[in-house]
């Protein structure tokens, strides 16, 4: 079975980050960028798929300026097998434009399953998975919390005899995707499709030191947006700014001590204590 | 030159979900001074009472498509029946909730139509380009504005951020909610109901699984000191709990990042996917104030923040706003309440 998994180049949050003098875009520090944290699960959930399975391949693919090959030899790092570049300039991309050059990258070559972030940490758009499975022609489900593959180990052989042992190849994929206020649904849909993974759908593993010196090595598969049909631009971005603050925020100032009685007699006065 | 608005209704046991109040209400103002009414979309298994409540609100038409095979909500479904009549439409504008359903089906209908798709969408302002929409982004810190290029837009707007025609959240370059347009002195109209027959889909929706009940605790608290990912380890909640124990009728509450640790259990969660409060005091501690979680916590009523960064998101949400590493400004805030409280209850714990 063939997993891709989608993985998105983010400025680290804990970084500073600024807005490029285009307005247009981050600047970030050389070392200040990482993978994007959900999809860091997306990876994690299909390294456990394919270690549930007889066999498998798990690709990462990313769309992204040269830096971003970082974030496929991550995935590598993790335990993917095999890591896409698709390749492109270093200003910001829409998901509209992401979700084209990788389903045109990747269609027709008969990936089982697809699974992206739900959305990234830095422009927030939760777009690129819905977008991507609509272009291929798949069933999409996000906001997936948990995720199971059908048939799996559990289930026995069911009339099918194969060559291959008694794993039988999955057809189906059965997610529960999280909704409002704690409540979940149950969804079933049928392979190929594309899932979009919440955070806390597992716990992602710390890459292993023969992974890591593997994925140092490791010839990355790379294609130029330049070769891929060029995307229909349908927005644009006119501007980045810092978010202005309310006005009606008292920050209080001071050395801690004195802040902290400050805030207790703002709430005595408030009689919240 | 296209001009309808439409909305995407949800609706929940059998009425309109109040987000669907909201979208209305931020359609009219993208409106302006337009008088075409407001096309409404409903999609379910007996839907028409909600319908005929959408359709009672003055300055919307409303369609409503009743099936059994709309019983759960499917994304396969409401595009396989919403495209073809949206395209026939071409609508302007296509407002839908960010929320479950919202982000998992609009996303995909603005590609099947080939319109622009700007979601997690908070405000707008009208400029020589148009509409230009604002959202927030790398979890509130920044604001990011987008305009469409495409005849129809799909947008997704951001629960809370537009209740009863007025922008509820700071934003520095946009203007305030604009005044409603006088609505059409035309009757309250009745509701199109459009029967959809079998509809075969490759997906399945299996209905409820496993909720998550919240905690009665957190739910009834007069003041919630709440833990975000600043926390850094789970050895710092024991800060966190003797902060609570100043207080009385005081509960713990967490962040979605803190649950997905393991810090705390996932009925202690707030915001969008996990609980809603509204207590006297919220004491957000590392916190960085995404929406998700303002999404949970935005109507208490007196809202502080400690977070040693200075340009959290949260910042902007707080009425009074400590910037200081939690971890030695905790321990100083107990000392302090309960000096304020009087010597009576007993010096540390």
């Amino acid at each position: 079975m063939r997993i891709l998994v989608c993985v998105k180049q983010v400025p680290d949050p804990e970084a500073p980050v600024g807005i490029a003098r285009d307005g247009l875009s981050f600047s970030v520090g050389d070392g200040d960028w990482r993978m994007n944290r959900f999809d860091e699960f997306a990876v994690e959930e299909a390294l456990r798929m394919r270690e549930a399975g007889a066999s498998g391949i798990v690709e990462a693919v990313t769309v992204g300026p040269a830096r971003a090959a970082a974030v496929l030899r991550r995935a590598l790092a993790m335990g993917a097998d095999e890591g896409l570049h698709i390749l492109c300039g270093e200003e910001g991309r829409l998901p509209g434009d992401v979700a084209a050059w990788i389903a045109a990258a990747v269609r027709g070559r008969g990936d089982d399953l697809i699974l992206t972030g739900a959305m990234s940490e830095d422009a927030m758009h939760a777009q690129t998975g819905p977008i991507l499975a609509e272009r291929l022609g798949l069933p999409c489900a996000t906001a997936v919390i948990a995720a199971r593959l059908l048939p799996d180990a559990a289930a026995g052989p069911s009339g099918q005899s194969g060559t291959g042992g008694n794993r039988l190849r999955p057809s189906f994929i059965r997610v529960e995707r999280e909704l409002e206020g704690g409540l979940r649904e149950a969804l079933e849909l049928p392979l190929p499709a594309v899932i979009a993974v919440q955070s806390g759908i597992n716990r992602p593993r710390y890459p292993a030191l023969s992974h890591v010196l593997r994925a140092r090595s490791q010839l990355l598969h790379t294609v130029s947006v330049e070769a891929l049909p060029a995307p229909p631009r349908r927005e644009r971005v006119v501007g980045l700014a810092w978010a202005a603050p309310s006005g009606k925020t008292l920050f209080l100032a001071g050395t801690p001590g004195q802040k902290a009685d400050r805030l207790a007699a703002l709430l005595g006065q408030k009689a919240l204590l | 030159m296209p001009s309808d608005i439409a909305v995407i209704a949800e609706t929940s046991a059998g009425q309109p979900a109040p987000v669907t109040m909201e979208l209305i209400a931020f359609a009219k103002a993208l409106r302006g001074d337009g008088s075409a009414p407001i096309r409404v979309f409903v999609l379910g298994a007996g839907v028409e009472q909600a319908a005929a409540g959408l359709a009672a609100l003055p300055g919307t038409a409303v369609t409503a498509f009743e099936g059994r095979d709309l019983g759960f909500y499917s994304a396969e479904a409401w595009n396989r029946v919403l495209a073809p009549r949206i395209a026939a439409l071409k609508p302007r504008l296509v407002c839908v909730a960010h929320d479950a359903a919202g982000a998992d089906f609009g996303p995909a209908l603005a590609s099947r139509l080939g319109a622009a798709c700007i979601t997690s969408v908070d405000g707008f302002r009208r400029g020589p380009e148009g509409i230009v929409f604002s959202r927030p982004m790398l979890k509130g810190k920044m604001r990011m504005e987008v305009v469409p290029e495409s005849d129809t837009t799909v947008l997704t707007l951001l629960p809370g951020s537009f209740r009863g025609g007025e922008r509820l959240l700071p934003d520095g370059p946009a203007a305030a909610g604009e005044p409603p347009a006088p609505e059409s002195l035309t009757a309250p109209g009745s509701p199109e109901i459009v029967p959809v027959p079998e509809l075969p889909l490759k997906t399945r929706p299996l209905g409820p699984a496993s909720a998550q009940a919240g905690d009665a605790d957190l739910a009834g608290a007069e003041v919630v000191v709440a833990a975000g990912r600043g926390i850094a380890c789970e050895a710092n909640l024991s800060l966190l709990r003797r902060l609570a124990a100043v207080f009385s009728r005081s509960a713990l509450g967490a962040s979605r990042a803190v649950c997905d640790a393991g810090w705390l259990p996932h009925r202690l969660q707030i915001g969008q996917t996990g609980q809603t409060v509204a207590p006297r005091l919220y004491i957000a501690c590392g916190i960085s104030g995404a929406p998700q979680h303002l999404a949970g916590m935005r109507g208490s009523r007196c809202i502080v923040a400690i977070n040693r960064d200075p340009a959290a998101a949260i910042f902007q949400t707080a009425d009074i706003a400590v910037v200081e590493d939690l971890v030695s400004f905790v321990p100083l805030l107990v000392e302090a309440c309960r000096r304020a409280q009087g010597g009576g209850k007993g010096a540390g714990s």
